[in-house]
């Protein structure tokens, strides 16, 4: 009996203990707030439920891929920098969206439960995700939505901040047209099939490819953003196709960066392998020289974007309700301003 | 004297089979004072049923998951169920233009058949469930891909959205239907002779044999209930997020297994309760939630969760050795 | 007092042991000879096993100290004891079936090289010298699974001696051997006797107490009762320290009137048993006799649907039924008691009502759902009917004894009101007052006009019990016996034994 409450006592305090390590910023949040209240007048434009607090929710794609981890932890210096500054109350602290709508719509619940007044949100999915906008912006909240779009975004969404992935898809197809003038046989190594990203881009690709009968398409793995996936499609490739094979275009770089790996270590560093992102790995092998190029999408910008749109309506000031944020050809040449 | 140490030691006998079956819920009671303590915003009618209404969907699946454990296997084949499931529901009801209900039927038709199929795998070739849930599960996602052909197809029917976003009374549709289930598999697991063929399977096969009980039929039967259950779960998936896709539900049988294993259902076999089973669920509901209210880092949210779970399964371990 | 002590090879002064709130042992002694084939007997629960369990290290005594040849002594765990010279052989025997006789006889005692590789060649070599030594006929790279169940036992003795054990325990040797096979350990203990080895000989058979053991210690409701020279004691005596109590026949045989034929088998063959012949009669008791593995439990495993028969016919009341699966047998009116209680008898870990009410509920729960108070009520009639032992039957049927665990088992089927009721090993591991309680309930149901089979190893109760014995020789019926020619004695153990092994009796 006892042996059972200890078991009981040990995995509360565990809790309770980690609960608390999260717990500790909280008083320093409410000191703020009420500072920022004493100073502040009874109505600022940026409380939108009137509840005399700016409060900020920050619904994140996920916690783990490359692309999101620098855009995660740009969120977090940033609002905090903004309620130490006293612009904002609080914050909600990066909320796990798991790559899952069904997920994100939980967290928007949460951000609901908590009054925020805006919500930054990295939609999973074009069609799925939606519901978490809509459901913000019914109970009042104005919705800021980074990096992709959800179906309803346009109108009812504040702002979008994001890149256009159709462009990016181009940019891919171009740097292979650029690199094998004579054309060739080529791979397209797929995202997770039906994200908003890999159909964009996708879309991009076939759209150039498709006015260039000299190059053929011999595959289109569905290889889910995973560069070890990728990695295997494009060594059973080379030993399909041999040297008939002139290049690799994959939907991020995660993925083209693997693929070149795989072509590199096969000794066939000819094969062009091209991706979408600008994580620090494939950046890294641009700058060795082991990697021709890669699209780099600024999802620090996109989200910087954001969160001017939220400064600016904080202040009633007018704002871009779409800033595009370009997507940038980093090569040998330009590498070095976006490596860490 | 003697008369007065035998009844205290019967009061110590019965709250010591309480604490065995429902010690859990002490755990439940616990954690949401402390995080109604820490955020008040926790305690609220509007966060409990936002909570209520979330944790519908791994409640459908953690219920079949917990017949399939009871009977000493398990079913990991319930996400790509809700993919299917949900892919199905797009096909009919967007691109074929089906009535909802008829779509709805079709598609639990489809996830129960498939869970049967597990089911007849299993008792007939006598294979093991891993593997065989492991396996369909494969040719469960691969179907939903071939059906929607990997795009997500948009469900725009507010008939069909209402399933999730509706009130009956005043009360979320997902939470009646929780409810509902709740009741159903209460009843099913613990005043049903399916249920007792359900524990005596997993208790003691052989003898449940030797007792008249068919492996077949029972095993056969947990497993369809597991599919129609992950079909219903579906259809709460997709009235929420309003599209229907293949890649969703990727790892859910996670969740699922956790409530299982924190309702104190046993993966020896044969123990298992369904209001401990609705209390996992909820821990599970808690600590997400919980800790998003009160701030804790995402970073760490799943090592508690990982934590929890682990203490949970040393606590189930524990009062096994004591019924022993 | 103390240079007495030394000629002991173990002691055990004042030990006790508490588990929760019930006291398992008070205050116990125990005192073994070098050479000695020591006794432990009393029924389940008298505290037997957990003062074994003690000495080799798997439970701590409370209070209370032990010494081994005359050295203070308390093993850690089994490991401990036998590094000490103290094994222990199990009631049920576990070892690694998919190991050899010589890689389980070095378990964790292994030759190797350098610390990590086995060297299997040398401890090949060195168990084959082993068992020719004790004339055990397989090579020390057969695998476990190939050997029978004595066999089994006979690798653990032979692992215990190998690794220099002075003091072996035997749990239950016999309780799955047959006769041929028991003689063959008697000779082994006597072997070991004679090179100074001590045996302590835990057993609920009195014959075997009386044949192979000098010395006996008996324990009731964890306390030392008593310990005799053998020679001194009667059956009678050890029963009553045993029970504290006077039993007057420990096999109350009840005549009860024979009627018509319930049940028939014809040509009865499948594997392990061939043309098979009998009929067993409402109100009669058959028992069954024969060697472990003559078919006899195998014969009664198809009539019950548990495995099939390839040819044949069974008729119950004149009418000939086809049964398919133990479900078939239950509805028709069969029943089994399986002589594997734990595997085939229980769910362990669930309560006695829903195993007692298990192959009833289609009958007498036809509703959607279960009538729980009914089935309460129900149960807890027919458990009380079969003296069942329990604080309540919503109890596990784990933490019952296995006198009232068999006593579920038969209650959970008298429930069902079957026409014929086989019986196989009924009171295998079952203590003396339980047994006779048993046999009093078969007495019960025969005299209701059931029909009765029971299978057992034991010739008494084999012998005191049938209105009629069968006995099986390699897969046949080797002879029937009358109850007639066993109360004028024309018939005795010594001719069942010789048509069991399928000689002529002489």
């Amino acid at each position: 009996m006892s042996k059972k409450f200890i078991v009981c006592l040990l995995i509360f305090v565990l809790a309770l203990g980690l609960v608390a390590c999260g717990q500790t910023e909280k008083p320093a949040a409410d000191d703020a707030a009420t500072e920022s209240k004493a100073d502040a007048p009874a109505a600022r434009v940026g409380d939108v439920n009137g509840d005399g607090k700016i409060v900020v929710g920050y619904i994140s794609k996920n916690l783990t891929d490359p692309f999101h981890a620098p855009i995660n932890s740009y969120a977090e210096t940033t609002l905090e920098q903004m309620k130490k500054d006293g612009v904002i109350d609080s914050w909600t602290g990066i909320l796990d969206g798991e790559t899952d709508p069904n997920k994100q719509i939980d967290r928007a619940d949460e951000c609901i439960t908590k009054s925020a007044d805006y919500v930054i949100i990295l939609p999973a999915e074009a069609e799925a995700s939606d519901p978490a906008v809509t459901k913000l912006v019914d109970a009042g909240i104005k919705v800021i939505v980074v990096n992709s779009k959800t179906v309803s975004t346009d109108e009812k969404a504040i702002a979008y901040c994001g890149s256009n992935d159709v462009e990016a898809g181009r940019m891919l197809a171009n740097w292979v047209l650029e690199n094998v003038p004579n054309g060739g046989k080529y791979v397209h190594c797929t995202g997770v099939l039906g994200n908003s990203a890999q159909l964009e881009r996708g879309q991009g690709i076939k759209e150039i490819m498709d006015k260039h009968p000299e190059f053929e398409m011999v595959g289109e793995p569905d290889t889910q953003w995973s560069g070890d996936k990728c990695a295997n499609a494009t060594t059973d490739a080379i030993a399909q196709y041999g040297s008939e094979l002139v290049a690799i275009i994959a939907d991020n770089d995660d993925m083209s960066s693997a693929a070149q790996r795989a072509a590199n270590d096969a000794g066939r560093s000819d094969i062009i392998c091209i991706g979408v992102d600008g994580n620090q790995n494939p950046l890294q092998m641009v700058k060795n020289g082991e990697l021709g190029a890669t699209v780099l999408q600024d999802g620090v910008g996109q989200l910087t974007a954001g969160i001017e749109v939220i400064k600016a309506s904080i202040e009633g000031r007018e704002f871009d309700k779409e800033p595009v944020i370009p997507f940038v050809l980093v090569t040998s040449e330009n590498v070095g301003q976006y490596l860490d | 004297m003697i008369e007065n140490i035998k009844i205290s030691r019967k009061n110590n006998d019965a709250l010591k089979r309480f604490m065995g079956n429902y010690g859990i819920g002490v755990v439940l009671i616990i954690m949401m004072v402390a995080i109604g303590i820490m955020e008040p915003s926790f305690a609220t009618k509007n966060n409990f049923i936002n909570v209520a209404a979330q944790v519908s969907i791994n409640g459908m699946i953690a219920y079949g998951m917990c017949l399939a454990i009871t009977t000493g296997g398990i079913d990991l084949s319930v996400g790509a169920q809700l993919a299917l499931t949900s892919c199905v529901l797009g096909q009919t009801i967007t691109n074929m233009n089906m009535n909802i209900w008829l779509s709805c039927l079709i598609a639990l038709a489809v996830s129960t058949a498939f869970g049967c199929l597990n089911g007849i795998l299993i008792a007939k070739f006598n294979m093991f469930p891993f593997v065989v849930t492991l396996s369909t599960q494969l040719v469960i996602r691969g179907l939903s891909q071939v059906i929607s052909s990997g795009k997500a197809i948009s469900l725009t029917s507010m008939e069909f959205k209402g399933i999730y976003s509706n009130k009956l009374l005043s009360i979320p549709v997902p939470i009646v239907m929780l409810f509902v289930v709740t009741i159903v598999m209460y009843l099913l697991l613990h005043w049903t002779v399916f249920g007792r063929y359900i524990f005596a399977v997993g208790g003691n096969v052989n003898a449940a044999i030797a007792s008249g009980v068919s492996e077949f039929k029972t095993k056969v039967g947990v497993y369809t209930v597991s599919g129609l259950l992950a079909g219903v779960a579906a259809i709460i998936f997709t009235a929420k997020t309003g599209s229907a896709q293949s890649n969703i539900g990727i790892g859910y049988e996670t969740d699922a297994v956790a409530a299982c294993v924190l309702g104190g259902t046993s993966f020896a076999g044969g123990i298992a309760t369904i209001p401990g089973v609705l209390m996992g669920i909820f821990i599970i509901g808690f600590i997400y939630n919980g800790m998003n209210l009160i701030g804790v880092s995402s970073y760490y949210q799943s090592i508690v969760k990982g934590c929890v779970i682990i203490g949970a399964v040393l606590l189930d371990m524990l009062m096994n050795k004591k019924n022993q | 007092m103390v240079s007495n002590e030394n000629e002991y090879v173990l002691v055990c002064k004042d030990i006790s042991k508490a588990f929760g709130g019930t006291q398992a042992l008070k205050s116990v002694q125990l005192k073994i000879k070098p050479g000695e084939v020591h006794a432990l007997m009393g029924e389940n629960g008298a505290g037997k096993s957990t003062l074994m369990k003690i000495v080799i290290g798997l439970y701590k005594q409370d209070s209370g100290s032990m010494t081994f040849e005359g050295k203070p002594y308390q093993a850690k765990g089994p490991v401990d004891a036998i590094k000490a010279g103290i094994a222990m052989i199990h009631q049920e025997l576990n070892p690694e079936p998919h190991l050899s006789i010589a890689d389980n006889i070095f378990l964790k005692r292994e030759d190797t090289v350098c610390g990590i590789f086995l060297n299997k060649k040398k401890q090949n070599d060195r168990a084959n010298e082993i068992l020719r030594q004790f004339s055990f006929p397989y090579e020390s790279t057969t695998l476990i699974k190939e050997l029978t169940l004595a066999q089994v036992q006979m690798i653990e003795i032979i692992k215990a001696v190998s690794s220099d054990a002075r003091l072996i325990i035997m749990d239950e040797p016999t309780s799955s051997l047959d006769s041929e096979e028991t003689a063959h350990l008697f000779r082994v203990i006597n072997d070991l006797k004679s090179k100074g080895v001590a045996i302590i000989y835990i057993s609920h058979r009195m014959n075997e107490i009386f044949e192979i053991c000098d010395q006996v210690s008996v324990f009731r409701d964890g306390m030392y009762i008593g310990s005799k020279p053998i020679a001194d004691v009667s059956r009678h005596d050890l029963i009553e320290m045993m029970v504290g109590r006077k039993v007057e026949n420990v096999f109350p045989k009840i005549d009860c009137e024979i009627g018509d034929v319930v049940f028939e088998a014809r040509g009865l063959t499948g594997k392990g048993f061939s043309n098979i012949n009998f009929k067993v009669r409402a109100g009669e008791i058959l028992g069954i006799s024969g060697l472990v593995g003559s078919g006899r439990s195998e014969t009664m495993r198809a009539i019950f649907g548990l495995d099939s028969y390839e040819s044949g016919k069974i008729f119950l009341n004149g009418k000939e039924i086809r049964i398919k699966s133990p479900a078939d047998a239950i509805a028709k009116g069969i029943c089994m008691v399986n002589e594997d209680r734990k595997n085939f008898g229980l769910c362990l870990l669930r309560s006695l009502r829903e195993n007692i009410s298990l192959p009833n509920l289609p009958k007498h729960q036809p509703h959607l759902l279960i009538d729980q108070a009914r089935e309460k009520r129900e149960c807890e009639d027919v458990a009380k009917k079969l003296t069942v032992k329990a604080a309540s039957i919503e109890h596990t049927a784990y933490s019952l004894s296995g006198g009232n665990q068999q006593k579920v088992v038969i209650s959970k089927w008298i429930m069902a009101n079957p026409k014929l009721l086989i019986l196989d090993e009924p009171t295998r591991g079952v203590d003396v007052g339980a047994k006779a309680e048993i046999h009093a309930l078969m007495c019960q149901f025969a005299a209701k006009g059931m029909a009765v089979i029971m299978i057992s190893s034991e010739l008494p109760e084999v012998m005191s019990m049938s209105d009629r014995i069968l006995v099986y020789h390699e897969g046949r019926i080797g002879g029937e016996i009358l109850r007639s020619e066993i109360l004028s004695e024309s018939v005795t153990e010594k001719d069942i034994l010789a048509k069991a092994f399928g000689g002529v009796s002489g």
